[in-house]
């Protein structure tokens, strides 16, 4: 146990250490930062300082006076737009100088041509515009057909009866019901994901170094290489463990110190965001890695040159990718088997099951299942890496073959 | 007491790797383990030192099982190793940690070792900016620090220049006189000759030879003669069947298929008034005996 801590200790002193560690966490940690940022920079750079519930500014001519002044009723709508209303008539340069000084974004003529109402919408580059905005052509529709229904003299009843106010709700049939918001869950699956596998795969380099280098005919006269392997990898993990704590700590700072508040609300739902949610996916971040650090830590053994590591890391590589695209994918459907399934299986679950848990569809029998299937694994890869690897370790000569590693595993003199 | 190896047997799968080796070491001094690259002098190192599990044969120290609770132990291996972004003296501490020395005591014994053999200015240096000699010193260190009972040196002077390696030899001196038991393997068998008395030498997993170093080249004869004379003796060598190796200016080198060829030419150089500035029946060196026993 000592030696453990020890070796765990090493491990952690010399990665957090190292610059180009240091220096890579920082420029993550700025990104966010930055990220996080981002409308106030756009802000500086036009100098606009009013709040980032900024309106578009749009010119509507209605030169002709078809809306009898009944247009100024758009501002009263939440469309995004801030309507000026005229009954000019301005050519197209003298609309575009109003773009290019910043005074209007947009602008709207409408005119009557032979009895129809003509509507000609204005932009300074239609690259990005594939239509007519929805939400203003629906407005400016209703405005147009109360105003029409006015002038027939109809009562209130009857007008009532003419735009009614319907009352929609959504119900779904399924028991489950789906909170939270699947872009933010997507997202965060695939940092944990990253967050797992380069850890894991830092166990990977890190026994391939020692072997490499010969460091390990030193640990292995002073302790067992069971003890190098767990050491090894507790310690890699907790750094990753630090790092996502870093990472999550910066993201939540900036967020209440640079965003205004209810930026985010349309991606994510914080009430989601529980201690428990915490606590699983802390909990299947260590259990994942755990996983993976146990298979890298095999395969990096059984290579004695720098350069071999990667082929030799490849087949655990596409378990990963594997278990991740399960996951991912089902996600877009958390209801179906297939997305329970990753949630259950050991090289998806960790990927997966944090967000079930996020979106409140995880039973506490499927977490329990999972983290049994989990643990089982872990304790079956951990058995298997660390025997192969206690023999592996001193092998220098080409690289070991699966033929080779099954004679390894089927060593009793170990 | 001491070091006991007994029928020790290790197979890689179907390759016997060390066929029923056996030796002893009784007493603190200098123990020399001798091979061809291949031989199984690693496989067998690395069993003493529990780091390879044999499959048969028994390996004691004072009559208990090789293990690290048993013995402490320091190995210096062929192939060095160190950290090479890490600073010298945090991996030093990291080393004597993982044998079980407190932090404090551990400091202790570096910063003597590394004052002793010369390395302590480098010690907040990364591993890598130091050169060959004096990486391979600070692993010296690393496999002394814990004063250990059993020390296995593998190839230690290897790479060093001839200052280190008086001050590696004086170092060795040292620790016998303190009383500790170390095995030496090395192809330099200058070394082996200098600090050895007893010795095994091992091809393809078999003991070919082992025992005093002195008494096995006392058993050989001698197979070689050197004469300074300070005329041609030509004749007088040929006349006897003996074969010239050498000759510069009237200095011969001769093979010699007995030592009573010898002896006969030196009557004959005797009784014909013949000047000797030097004669001398040379016994096979250790290389000579180690290329006879594992050279064919």
């Amino acid at each position: 146990m000592r030696d453990l801590f020890i070796v765990a200790k090493f491990t952690i002193k010399d990665m957090i250490k190292r610059k180009s560690f240091i220096i890579s966490n920082l420029i993550i940690l700025l990104i966010i930062v930055l990220l996080f940022n981002v409308p106030n920079i756009l802000n500086a750079i036009t100098g606009d300082n009013t709040p980032s519930e900024t309106k578009t500014n749009i010119l509507i001519m209605d030169k002709d006076n078809i809306f009898e002044g009944t247009l100024e009723q758009l501002n009263d709508m939440d469309l995004g737009y801030q309507a000026i209303i005229s009954n000019e008539d301005l050519q197209l340069e003298d609309i575009k100088s109003k773009i290019e000084n910043g005074e209007i974004e947009e602008a709207l003529k409408i005119t009557n041509q032979d009895g129809s109402i003509h509507i000609e919408y204005i932009v300074e580059n239609l690259a990005m515009v594939t239509n007519v905005p929805e939400s203003l052509v629906n407005a400016i529709t209703t405005i147009y057909s109360n105003l029409q229904i006015s002038k027939l003299g109809l009562t209130q009843e009857q007008l009532a009866s003419l735009v009614p106010n319907f009352n929609f709700e959504m119900t779904q049939t399924e028991e489950q019901e789906v909170q939270g918001n699947q872009f933010a869950m997507m997202l965060m699956s695939l940092v944990l994901f990253y967050a797992i596998y380069f850890c894991a795969y830092q166990v990977s380099s890190s026994i391939t170094t020692e072997k490499t280098s010969k460091i390990i005919e030193t640990l292995v006269t002073s302790t067992t290489p069971r003890t190098i392997v767990l050491g090894k990898t507790i310690g890699i993990g907790i750094v990753g463990l630090i790092q996502i704590a870093a990472i999550i700590a910066t993201a939540l700072i900036s967020n209440a110190l640079f965003l205004e508040e209810g930026v985010l609300d349309g991606i994510i739902d914080f009430s989601n965001i529980t201690p428990f949610l915490g606590i699983i996916t802390a909990v299947y971040f260590i259990l994942g890695y755990a996983v993976y650090a146990l298979l890298y830590a095999l395969t990096g053994s059984t290579v004695s040159k720098p350069e071999d590591v990667q082929s030799a890391n490849g087949p655990v590589a596409i378990i990963a990718v594997i278990g991740f695209y399960l996951a991912y994918f089902t996600m877009m459907n958390p209801t179906s088997e297939l997305n329970k399934l990753a949630a259950i299986l050991p090289i998806s679950s960790p990927f997966c099951m944090p967000f079930r848990v996020m979106m409140g569809i995880a039973t506490t029998q499927e977490i329990a299942i999972s983290l049994v299937v989990i643990a089982i694994t872990i304790f079956v890869v951990a058995k298997i890496s660390i025997k192969i690897y206690s023999q592996a370790i001193l092998n220098y000569g080409s690289k070991i073959s699966l033929k080779d590693m099954l004679t390894m595993y089927k060593n009793k003199n170990v | 007491m001491g070091l006991k190896v007994e029928n020790v047997v290790k197979h890689f799968g179907e390759k016997l790797a060390v066929d029923h080796i056996s030796f002893e070491m009784k007493e603190p001094g200098v123990f020399g383990l001798l091979g061809t690259n291949g031989a199984g002098k690693t496989t067998t190192i690395r069993m003493m030192l529990g780091m390879l599990k044999k499959d048969s044969g028994e390996i004691t120290w004072n009559g208990k099982q090789v293990e690290r609770k048993n013995v402490k132990f320091g190995y210096l291996p062929e192939e060095r190793g160190i950290y090479p972004k890490t600073k010298i003296y945090e991996q030093l501490i990291y080393f004597a940690e993982l044998k079980g020395m407190k932090k404090e005591e551990a400091c202790k014994e570096i910063d003597y070792w590394m004052g002793r053999l010369k390395v302590d200015e480098y010690k907040d240096m990364q591993a890598e900016k130091l050169s060959k000699g004096n990486q391979q010193k600070v692993q010296f260190i690393a496999s002394i620090l814990n004063n250990p009972e059993l020390i296995v040196l593998d190839e230690p002077f290897s790479g060093l220049d001839p200052v280190n390696t008086e001050l590696l030899k004086n170092v060795i001196l040292e620790l016998v006189e303190k009383g500790k038991y170390i095995i030496m393997s090395s192809h330099q068998m200058s070394s082996i000759e200098e600090f050895c008395s007893d010795v095994v030498i091992i091809n393809r997993g078999k003991t070919v030879l082992k025992g005093n170093l002195k008494e096995i080249k006392d058993a050989y004869p001698a197979k070689r003669l050197e004469v300074n004379v300070k005329q041609d003796i030509t004749s007088y060598i040929t006349e006897l069947g003996m074969n010239i190796e050498k000759n510069i200016d009237n200095n011969y080198e001769i093979n010699i298929d007995n030592e009573e060829q010898a002896h006969t030419l030196m009557k004959n150089l005797v009784n014909n008034n013949i000047s000797i500035d030097k004669f001398e029946l040379k016994k096979p060196s250790l290389n000579d005996i180690f290329i006879e026993k594992v050279g064919a």
